[in-house]
């Protein structure tokens, strides 16, 4: 005998928003399964929500018809491309609708006249450029996940990756979007002149983090590959000489296409997997691209091999061909997967501090790690001076979690008083929301707060993300004082 | 609890930069027919998290094991143990009926090498009749009625022929033979030995390990003495190589080091080789599928390029070696998924211009074949440009 069940009316209606996406979409692609739904519970940071449903629209009309169900029964929805952000911006919270690009693949059209293309939200970043590569252009913005994250993520986090030192991140190469907005109306931001009239909206919605609604199509800007392209590994013994060579290259009227740099922790985790021939015994190692015509990279690449060995650099090698040239990329974008070599779990910030001051920041976030018992491994684009240090640690480890935070909230103090920002590209999320008050004035969040709720006046589109709570001028006045105690707490109004 | 290790299990960080590598989730776009996802399961089931249910079987079925996780995967995940523990715990009785007897044989039955041969014979009468329906069975279209015995040459190394291989594509294993005489080698063929006709692969990636076992067992039986074994299939020399870990004995760590895939082998003594082709053939263009036993598994793909080089214009695909779906049983267990993966890997052919194709892989030519491609074994490309043959 079945024991009976007394339905709640939160079961219900969560029936009922399953048959209405099932209705508009099709019974396989909304999908209610317990594990499945775990599945979808995380991305690549370490928090977890649960989602009603997951949905896997496959047009603009289906994404629309998602939003304005979710909407219809008083839903929130949270959009998720990849699932590799780094600060938890694609878990869902609050139960919402669960929506996923990923059937949304297709590069819709390419205009080598305007230099654009239309591209679908869920293609992925690599897909794009390797697609462009036959008319001699490539997707400029290039993530180390690029081979995984989709452009849409891309947008909503406006990401950058090593090549953005020279060519800007992803807001430089958005000409514009279409929008699935959190009332369900569909329109376009941005257009194809160069200067379009009025407000910039498409600027607003790039880094938005999926907060101001979803965007199912984008116009990105093509980049010309560069006719030339050289990349050069030097080696340090001390990764404080690797600092100072950074800034000097810069300092020598030199704009590298990218300047990475790798402590000898990361380089050793990333050489077991790429074996790129990277020395293991140095204490630190850049990467440097210098591209262009091929006189001008042949100048710049004797500046920068001096430069380098003028301060300390053990020895400059050169990728002699395309072949080498890739591992030694390789290896640098896949530091992050890398790291479970060392420990299953990581954390991490991507501040960005002034790079004169790069040196200082550095040195203390050694000694915080070192203070807090933990292993930190430093991977970063030096060139523009956006940290990632890298906290490794097992969350088997009991009490390891606390350290963890504690460290984080450490590097963002010493960040920000360096003159620093909070994050340089993986986006606020959760990961990094109690911390916006610590760089931004109240009046900063108030006025980000109000732009959002032109954007999404129900407060639907990706609850509890980006903006912590009592953003709003008065917010704070309203809340309980033992609310408000908790917030303080948790740093958010320190 | 499944039978894995938790350390393996708690590698995975999560990043997601295998996703675009795993081919039924270039398919689906679907986490759960995704290496992260797959892990993410397992772990909810082993920590009790989650029961094992229809939807967890499906995910872990789904995978075509073909390993191009393994190879994307920056933290090292062992996602081919994860996945061998994670099968046999559920044909180990965890899943009521998920290997039914009726497979049991069936997998046991490879071994039975004259059953298989006269298995396929009648296969190959139902064909003719229009008894059987190929396409849908994955079958090649003529099976051969009757295959001339292989003829052994001397004692410088084994040559691996197999079960279904054997009987179904013999001109390879004849192919191999001829161009390793050329090359002055002389080749021994596997004793006959009770049961030991088939190297276990495919019990092995159906989590029937014991089955497996007594094959592995047997096989190495067939191959005494300390002469190299040559495998002509990258799915079989996978298996091989792998006994060790299977067996776990100091005698299967010896016979796994004796063997080597074929075009491995020849790679080595390609100079011995080159100066035979005939001069007056044209070269052609072909294009190299990598079987992913050969590339994420043996991690010898490489040497498919160095041996063909000579004798043929090389052609890449731009796939960055994606599975083509065939994986030993699954074209036949998950058509559906193995049809939609083939149909990448025919486009990417396609957009390279080229009409033959070079797998080192039974498994892969039969189901690429099916599709309608012109495949054929490397040693058979180097053949004929030392015998001459099909042109
Ligand atoms: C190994 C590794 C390396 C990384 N390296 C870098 C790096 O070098 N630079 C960098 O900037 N980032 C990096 N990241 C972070 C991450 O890859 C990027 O933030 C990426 O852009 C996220 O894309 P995604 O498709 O995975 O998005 P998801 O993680 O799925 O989502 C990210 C955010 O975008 C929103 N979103 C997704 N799709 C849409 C849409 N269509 N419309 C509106 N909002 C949407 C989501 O709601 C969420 O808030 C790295 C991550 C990993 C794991
Ligand atoms: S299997 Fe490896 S590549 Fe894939 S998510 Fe896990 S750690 Fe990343
Ligand atoms: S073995 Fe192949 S099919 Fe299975 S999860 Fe890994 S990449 Fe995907």
């Amino acid at each position: 005998m079945t024991t009976p069940r007394t339905t709640t009316t939160a079961e219900r209606s969560d029936g009922e928003v399953v048959d209405a996406l099932r209705a508009a979409l099709s019974a396989d692609r909304v999908h209610t399964d317990d594990l499945e739904l775990a599945l979808y519970g995380r991305d690549a940071s370490l928090l977890r929500g649960d989602a009603v449903a997951v949905c896997f629209p496959c047009t603009t009309a289906e994404v629309q018809s998602c939003v304005r169900i979710a909407r219809q029964f008083g839903r929130p929805f949270t959009v998720r491309g990849s699932g590799t952000g780094l600060a938890g911006g694609a878990v869902p919270l609050g139960r919402p609708v669960l929506i996923v690009t990923t059937k949304m693949q297709q590069l819709v059209e390419v205009d080598l006249e305007d230099r654009i293309a239309w591209v679908e939200p869920g293609m992925l970043n690599l897909d794009l450029t390797r697609a462009l590569r036959r008319h001699g252009y490539h997707f400029a913005p290039d993530p180390s996940s690029q081979q995984s994250c989709s452009v849409g993520g891309n947008v909503a986090n406006n990401s950058g990756g090593p090549h953005c030192l020279a060519y800007g991140v992803t807001s430089a190469h958005v000409v514009a979007l279409e929008v699935v907005l959190p009332n369900g109306d569909v329109t376009v931001l941005g257009g194809l002149d160069a200067e379009p009239a009025g407000l910039d909206l498409r600027g607003a919605f790039v880094g938005s983090e999926g907060c101001f609604g979803i965007t199912t199509r984008v116009a990105v800007r093509l980049t010309p590959d560069p006719p030339a392209v050289l990349t050069l590994l030097a080696d340090f013994l001390d990764p404080l000489d690797a600092v100072a060579a950074v800034s000097a290259i810069v300092a020598a009227g030199v704009v590298p296409a990218a300047i990475e740099m790798m402590d000898q922790r990361i380089t050793q985790a990333a050489e077991a997997f790429v074996h790129a021939g990277y020395p293991t015994d140095a204490g630190a190692i850049l990467l440097v691209e210098v591209d262009g015509l091929p006189g001008g990279v042949d100048a710049e690449r004797a500046i920068v091999e001096r430069v380098c060995t003028d301060h300390g650099a053990r020895t400059v090698r050169i990728a002699v061909d395309e072949a080498e040239r890739m591992l030694l990329w390789k290896g640098r974008k896949t530091a992050f997967g890398a790291v479970a070599r060392i420990r299953p779990n990581y954390y991490l910030h991507d501040t960005v501090v002034p790079r004169t001051r790069l040196l200082e920041v550095l040195s203390k976030v050694y000694e915080i790690a070192d203070r807090h018992d933990l292993i930190v491994m430093n991977v970063f684009h030096a060139g523009d001076g956006n940290l990632h240090p890298l906290l490794v640690f097992d969350a088997r480890e009991p009490g390891v979690l606390d350290r963890v935070h504690a460290a984080g909230e450490e590097i963002v103090r010493v960040s920000l008083e360096a003159g620093g920002v909070l994050s340089g590209e993986h986006g606020i999320g959760l990961e990094k929301k109690p911390f916006m008050g610590w760089q931004f004035t109240q009046q900063d969040l108030d006025a980000q707060a109000r732009i959002r709720e032109a954007f999404d006046p129900e407060g639907i589109a990706n609850p509890e993300k980006l903006l912590p709570e009592g953003s709003r001028c008065g917010d704070i006045a309203h809340l309980d004082a033992a609310h408000r105690e908790r917030l303080l707490a948790s740093g958010v109004w320190v | 609890m499944l039978h894995v290790h938790d350390d393996d299990l708690a590698s995975c960080v999560g990043c997601g930069l295998c996703l675009p590598h795993c081919p039924t989730f270039r398919i689906t776009g679907e986490e759960r027919y995704s290496p992260r996802g797959r892990i993410e399961a397992m772990r909810q089931v082993h920590i009790g998290a989650k029961p094992v249910e229809a939807s967890f079987v499906d995910m872990m079925d789904t995978c075509v094991q073909c390993r191009g996780c393994e190879t994307a995967c920056p933290s090292g995940v062992p996602f081919g143990r994860l996945m061998e523990g994670t099968r046999s715990t559920l044909a180990g009785g965890a899943v009521p009926g998920y290997q039914p007897w009726w497979r049991r044989i069936g997998y046991r039955m490879l071994s039975a090498h004259r059953a298989v041969v006269v298995g396929s014979r009648l296969l190959a009468v139902g064909q003719r009749v229009r008894l059987v329906p190929s396409r849908r069975l994955g079958l090649p279209d003529r099976l051969p009625l009757r295959e001339r015995p292989l003829e052994p040459s001397g004692s410088d190394v084994w040559l691996y022929t197999g079960c279904v291989m054997d009987a179904w594509q013999r001109d390879v294993h004849r192919a191999a033979l001829r161009v390793l005489r050329a090359a002055g080698v002389g080749v021994s063929l596997p004793r006959p030995v009770r049961g030991g006709g088939c190297c276990g692969a495919l019990a092995t990636h159906a989590g029937l390990l014991d089955v497996a076992r007594v094959q592995a067992e047997a096989t190495m039986r067939a191959f005494p003495g300390d002469a190299p074994i040559l495998v002509d299939s990258a799915g079989c020399g996978a298996q091989l190589k792998d006994l060790g870990h299977l067996l776990g004995t100091p005698e299967a760590e010896r016979f796994a080091a004796r063997v080597v895939d074929i075009d491995e082998w020849l790679a080595r003594h390609v100079d011995r080789l080159a100066p035979l082709a005939r001069h007056d053939r044209i070269r052609r263009r072909v294009a190299v599928q990598d079987p992913c036993h050969l590339r994420h598994v043996q991690k010898v793909h490489l040497s498919v390029r160095t041996l063909l080089a000579p004798f043929v214009d090389l052609v890449e695909l731009d796939d960055d070696g994606l599975c083509c779906g065939a994986g030993g049983a699954y074209a036949v267990l998950q058509p559906e998924l193995a049809g939609d993966i083939r149909e990448r890997k025919v486009a990417a052919v396609g957009r390279s211009g080229v009409s033959l194709v070079a797998s080192a892989n039974p498994g892969c030519s039969l189901h690429l074949s099916a599709a309608g491609l012109d495949v054929c074994h490397p040693v058979q490309l180097v053949d004929e440009a030392i015998h001459g043959g099909r042109a």
